[in-house]
């Protein structure tokens, strides 16, 4: 007579499936992940109900206003970005070295005055930003710097888009200094970022 | 385990059997990395995107003449910090009332609406954002013309005449 010999249950379960899925998962985010754009400082948009969402088609410039008041600038375009480096170091007589051009080059903002420049891209972004060095671009009138960064971006890039993203804390003055620096350059269509909020009844 | 059988084929002598590996191996480790990394790129990456809103402003080089707008047909609103001030006409003009709402549904909204369905598509929004006014308050006119579904506005920078008004007025 045969023995009678009750199966044992494996403990060890098949994960092949659950693997399966979370590489798929994996991947699924890894190509769609678009990284958080950096910012010099934390902006919190004001809130609309408008849908339109944000047109970076040929080159974007985005003007930040930070809550104290600091403009930033940033651009996606490579080559507006390089182009306007080059004429601004040109411009305030600043002499471009290798290392400034990488430094600037890693980082997508500009937010110092021309003055500093040296200062600022002699050290990696990270570290300018650490120091304090990253206070804003000079936009009053006696010294509108703004002006001729966005002057050299939109000469390299001439379909470039203006967005401003302002903190909604920050004063409308500076605002409205920034439309008049555009203005003055016969930009007159901007797209506000803002944050989505339902429309009311 | 990953050695090269040299031996020709053939199989003599004692039957020599090779240890028979299990084909299973331990995924833990595996599957744990790459949950970790999901939550990474859950996290990194963002899923509320920014939306915009256009604002056109006028082209100062261009001379054209443009459609003059009646003065019974446009409101002029003053967005302060917590306040709006609107009025209508001319600021100088003594018989012109200056008066204060808030930023509330019933507010300047309600004011705007009221005075859209009056007067019709004609309705002309002026907005002159006070000296200490947030960048808020102004998208949230812009907003408010938004949701009026009102498409005349002007964005203009506040005159000495509107800020005499205020302070007269006392609000």
């Amino acid at each position: 007579m045969p023995k009678v010999k009750a199966k044992r249950q494996s403990v060890s379960l098949d994960m092949t499936a659950m693997c399966d899925v979370a590489f798929l998962l994996l991947t699924f985010f890894m190509l769609t992940a678009k990284f958080r754009p950096e910012e010099a400082v934390t902006i919190a948009p004001p809130s609309s109900i408008s849908e339109k969402p944000l047109n970076a088609k040929d080159g974007m410039m985005t003007i930040s206003v930070s809550p104290d008041g600091g403009v930033y600038l940033a651009t996606d375009d490579q080559l507006a970005r390089e182009f306007m480096i080059e004429r601004m170091a040109n411009r305030y007589g600043v002499a471009l070295t290798a290392t400034m051009k990488k430094n600037y080059m890693s980082s997508e903002i500009v937010g110092y005055p021309a003055g500093a420049i040296r200062q600022v891209l002699s050290m990696k972004p990270s570290e300018a930003k650490d120091k304090g060095f990253l206070k804003g671009i000079p936009i009053d009138s006696a010294n509108n710097e703004l002006s001729y960064w966005v002057g050299y971006a939109k000469l390299s890039n001439p379909n470039m888009k203006i967005a401003i993203k302002g903190d909604q804390n920050s004063k409308y003055e500076v605002f409205s200094d920034i439309i008049g620096t555009l203005q003055a350059q016969n930009i007159n269509i901007f797209q506000l970022i803002t944050s989505p909020e339902n429309r009311p009844k | 385990m990953a050695e090269i059988d040299s031996s020709g084929g053939g199989k003599k002598g004692g039957k020599k059997r090779s240890k028979k590996m299990s084909t299973k191996i331990d995924m833990t480790p595996m599957v744990d990395l790459g949950f970790l990394l999901i939550t990474f790129f859950m996290l990194t990456t963002t899923l509320a995107k920014p939306v915009t809103m256009q604002l056109n402003m006028p082209d100062k080089t261009d001379t054209k003449e443009t459609s003059p707008v009646k003065l019974s047909e446009t409101l002029t609103v003053i967005p302060d910090e917590f306040k709006v001030y609107y009025y209508q006409g001319i600021p100088t003009e003594a018989s012109t009332k200056l008066q204060v709402t808030d930023y509330s549904d019933v507010g300047i909204r309600k004011v705007i609406a009221d005075l859209k369905k009056k007067i019709g598509n004609n309705f002309t929004l002026v907005i002159k954002p006070a000296k200490s006014a947030k960048y808020r308050n102004m998208v949230d006119m812009l907003d408010e013309c938004a949701i009026t579904n009102n498409k005349r506005y002007a964005l203009l920078a506040i005159d000495p005449a509107s800020e005499e008004l205020i302070k007269k007025s006392g609000k």
